[in-house]
C-alpha cells in the first residue's frame, strides 16, 4: 500500500471507531433476557459487553433442525450450566438460562417423553432462572401436551416460565398460552409471555402478565415500533430482548432500542425498567438472580479458589485490533 | 459401613471436614445439610442424593470458607497435598457431601458419579473434580480425570490441575503430560500442580523443547516455569535451548537457565552455571527459587 515514510501519525492510531448510539447509552446496564449465545461468536460477547449488557438469559430452544435422541438434548442443556456459562463469564456477562422442551420437538412423542424425564434433572441447577423457553408453535395437541406438564413442572419448582409464542395464528396462540397458564394454577406475575406485538400487548398486559418483546428484523419487533409501543404503554411489566440466534438477528437490539428511546425522548427511567429492571425482577423469583454478581462475574473466577491472589486463571479474553489485516 | 474401598482414613476426614463446615455455615445451613443427612441415611435414596448435591449453593452461599491452622494441619496428616483453603463453602460442602455416597455397590457407585458428573453444571464440576483424591475406588475414575483435563472451562482445569494430589498419584504418563501441557497452554501457575517435579519425565522434556521452539518459530514468548521440567533431563538435546535462555535478554529466562543448571548433572550444564558465581550464589541462598521466578511472573 504504501512505504513507512509515507505513514502519517494519524496512520499510527489505533482505529477505535465507536458507534454514535454508543454515545447515548454511556454508563447504562442491560440485560438481555432472551438470546442464544449457542448461536453466537466471541466478537458478539465482546460487543454486547462494551454496549453495556452485563446479565442476559439463554432459553433452552430447538436448534435449527430436530434432534433425533434425548442424548443430545442432555448435552444442549449441560452446555447451558456448563461452557456457555464459562464463555460468557470471560466477556464479564452473568449467564442465566431457562430450562425445558421446546415446543417444535415436542412433537415428537417418544423423544419429547424422554426430554421430559431429564428436565428434573437440570431445572434445580444454578442460574436456572425458569422454564422455557416453552409453549406454542403450530398448536398441535402434542406441543399442548408437554406444554402443560411442563406448567406443572414449573408450578411444583416455584419457578418463573418464559413462554414461546407462535408466528402463526399469534393473537390465539397467545390467549390460549395464558388461559392454559392460569387453568394449571399458575399466577400471571410468574409468566414471561413472549414476543408480543402490537396485537397482543394489551391482553397479555391487561391480565396481569409480563410482556416481553423480542427485537428481531423482518419476523418479529422492529425497534421504531417498539418505542411507539412503551409510549402507548408505558413501561409496567414490559421488557426487551434480542432473541439473536443462528438466523438473521442482532445480539445489541437491547442497548440499540435503548439508544432509540432515548433519542425519541423516553425517559431514562422507563428505558431502564424496560431493558434491564423488569426482566431481573421477573426472573429473581427464580431466587436464582442476584444483581451484584453482575459486577464481579469477571472475577468470580478467579477468585473462586486462590482467594483473590492475582494469578491469571482463565480469566477475561485478550482483546484483539479488528481494524487491521496483521493477526498476530 | 465398610471403608476398605477408601485408600485413606475416610471417616476421620470427613467428620474434620464437618466440623469445618459448621464453623463456616449459618445456623440454617446447618440444620438444612442435618436434615438431608438425616434423609439421606434413612433411605439411601440415589435421586435425594443428587438433588441435595446439586442444591447445596441454594442454602450454604458461596463465601470462601475460614479453615483453622490445628484443622489444616490435620488434614495434612489425613491427606497429605489435600488443598481446601480458599474454597468456597458450596464447594466444600458438595465434596463432603460426596463422601455420603454409599459405598455398599462398586458399581452404582461409580454409575452415580459418572451421572453427576455428565449433567453437571460448571460449578458442580469444579466441586466433583476437586473431589477425586476423597473418592472410593480412584482407579475407576482415570477416564474421568482425563476427560476433565480437556475441559475448556478454568475452574473446572483449575480444579483438576492445581493443588489437587490425584493427578500426580493415579493418571498414566501420557495423561499426566497432556494435563502438564494443558496448563501451560492456559496460563496456569504450574507451581501450584501437585507432584510436578516428580513427575517430570524424559517424554515430557522433549515436548516441552519442541513447544518451545514452535513459539520461538512463532515470535512468541516461552514460559520460563516451564523449564523446570527440564531439571533432570538437560541432555545434548537440549542443552541448546537452555544455552539460549541463559542468553536471553529477558533476565526471568536466565535465572531459569540457571536453576535448570543447578539441578541438572550433565556437565555441559553445570559449566553453563559456573560463568555466573553471582547466580549461584543466589540459589545457594534460596534467594532465587522457582518459587522467586513464578512471583516474578505472576506479579
Amino acid at each position: 500500500m504504501c512505504g513507512i515514510h509515507d505513514l502519517t501519525e494519524k496512520d499510527l492510531q489505533p482505529l477505535t471507531y465507536t458507534p454514535a448510539y454508543l454515545d447515548k447509552i454511556k454508563g447504562m446496564r442491560f440485560f438481555d433476557p432472551h438470546v442464544h449465545m449457542t448461536a453466537r461468536t466471541t466478537d458478539d460477547y465482546q460487543a454486547m459487553a462494551d454496549a453495556g449488557v452485563v446479565a442476559i438469559i439463554e432459553p433452552a430452544f430447538w436448534l435449527g433442525q430436530p434432534r433425533t435422541s434425548v442424548d443430545t438434548f442432555r448435552d444442549y442443556f449441560s452446555s447451558l450450566v456448563g461452557w456457555e456459562r464459562f464463555r460468557a463469564s470471560q466477556f464479564g456477562i452473568k449467564h442465566y438460562c431457562t430450562i425445558g422442551l421446546n415446543s417444535k420437538e415436542a412433537n415428537n412423542e417418544k423423544l419429547a417423553e424422554a426430554v421430559m424425564e431429564i428436565l428434573p434433572l437440570f431445572i434445580y441447577k444454578e442460574g436456572v432462572v425458569g422454564i422455557g423457553e416453552i409453549g406454542f408453535d403450530d398448536q398441535t395437541p402434542l406441543e399442548e401436551k408437554y406444554y402443560r406438564a411442563q406448567l406443572e413442572l414449573a408450578r411444583e419448582a416455584g419457578l418463573p416460565v418464559q413462554i414461546h409464542t407462535p408466528h402463526r395464528d399469534k393473537k390465539k396462540g397467545t390467549q390460549r398460552s395464558m388461559d392454559i397458564a392460569l387453568e394449571h394454577g399458575l399466577e400471571p406475575h410468574m409468566i414471561i409471555v413472549d414476543h408480543n406485538n402490537e396485537e397482543t400487548v394489551k391482553e397479555v398486559l391487561d391480565r396481569g402478565f409480563w410482556a416481553a418483546f423480542t427485537i428481531y428484523p423482518f419476523t418479529k419487533m422492529g425497534n421504531e415500533r417498539m418505542v411507539a409501543v412503551v409510549k402507548q404503554y408505558g413501561s409496567e411489566r414490559i421488557m426487551v430482548n434480542s432473541a439473536a440466534d443462528w438466523g438473521i438477528s442482532d445480539p445489541l437490539a437491547v442497548p440499540k432500542t435503548a439508544a432509540l428511546m432515548h433519542e425519541s425522548g423516553i425517559d431514562l427511567n422507563d428505558i431502564h425498567s424496560v431493558t434491564y429492571t423488569n426482566a431481573v425482577k421477573a426472573f429473581a423469583q427464580s431466587g436464582q438472580i442476584n444483581e451484584a454478581d453482575f459486577n464481579i462475574v469477571g472475577n468470580i473466577d478467579q477468585s473462586e479458589k486462590f482467594n483473590g491472589s492475582t494469578v491469571l486463571r482463565g480469566g477475561q479474553q485478550p482483546r484483539i485490533d479488528k481494524s487491521t489485516t496483521i493477526i498476530r | 459401613m465398610s471403608v476398605a474401598e477408601y485408600v485413606y482414613d475416610q471417616d476421620k476426614v470427613s467428620a474434620l471436614l464437618r466440623t469445618i463446615i459448621h464453623n463456616n455455615s449459618n445456623e440454617k445451613a446447618n440444620v438444612w445439610l442435618l436434615q438431608r443427612l438425616q434423609l439421606q441415611q434413612q433411605t439411601r435414596a440415589i435421586p435425594q442424593f443428587n438433588q441435595t448435591f446439586t442444591a447445596i449453593p441454594r442454602f450454604t452461599g458461596k463465601e470462601i470458607i475460614t479453615v483453622m491452622p490445628e484443622e489444616g494441619r490435620l488434614l495434612q496428616e489425613l491427606l497429605p497435598s489435600f488443598f481446601v483453603q480458599g474454597w468456597t463453602l458450596d464447594r466444600l460442602v458438595r465434596v463432603w457431601w460426596l463422601l455420603q455416597l454409599p459405598t455398599t455397590d462398586k458399581t452404582i457407585y461409580i454409575e452415580t458419579l459418572e451421572q453427576l458428573f455428565s449433567i453437571a453444571e460448571m460449578n458442580e464440576l469444579a466441586a466433583l473434580y476437586s473431589a477425586l483424591p476423597l473418592l472410593a475406588w480412584p482407579e475407576a475414575l482415570i477416564a474421568r480425570a482425563s476427560e476433565g483435563i480437556r475441559s475448556n472451562i478454568g475452574i473446572v482445569q483449575d480444579a483438576i490441575m492445581l493443588h489437587n494430589p490425584w493427578p500426580a498419584k493415579y493418571l498414566a504418563e501420557p495423561a499426566w503430560n497432556q494435563l502438564v501441557m494443558k496448563a501451560i497452554f492456559t496460563d496456569k501457575p504450574i507451581h501450584y500442580i501437585t507432584g510436578l517435579d516428580e513427575r517430570a519425565n524424559a517424554a515430557l522434556a522433549g515436548i516441552l523443547t519442541d513447544f518451545a521452539h514452535e513459539r520461538w518459530a512463532a515470535g512468541r514468548t516461552v514460559n520460563p516455569m516451564q523449564w523446570r521440567l527440564l531439571m533432570h533431563f538437560v541432555n545434548a538435546d537440549n542443552i541448546q535451548d537452555i544455552t539460549r535462555i541463559w542468553h536471553s535478554i529477558d533476565n526471568v529466562e536466565k535465572e531459569a537457565a540457571a536453576l535448570v543448571c543447578a539441578q541438572s548433572d550433565y556437565l555441559p550444564a553445570q559449566q553453563l552455571l559456573a560463568q555466573s558465581p553471582a547466580l549461584a550464589a543466589e540459589i545457594q541462598a534460596g534467594s532465587l527459587s522457582w518459587d522467586t521466578i513464578a512471583k516474578k511472573i505472576t506479579k
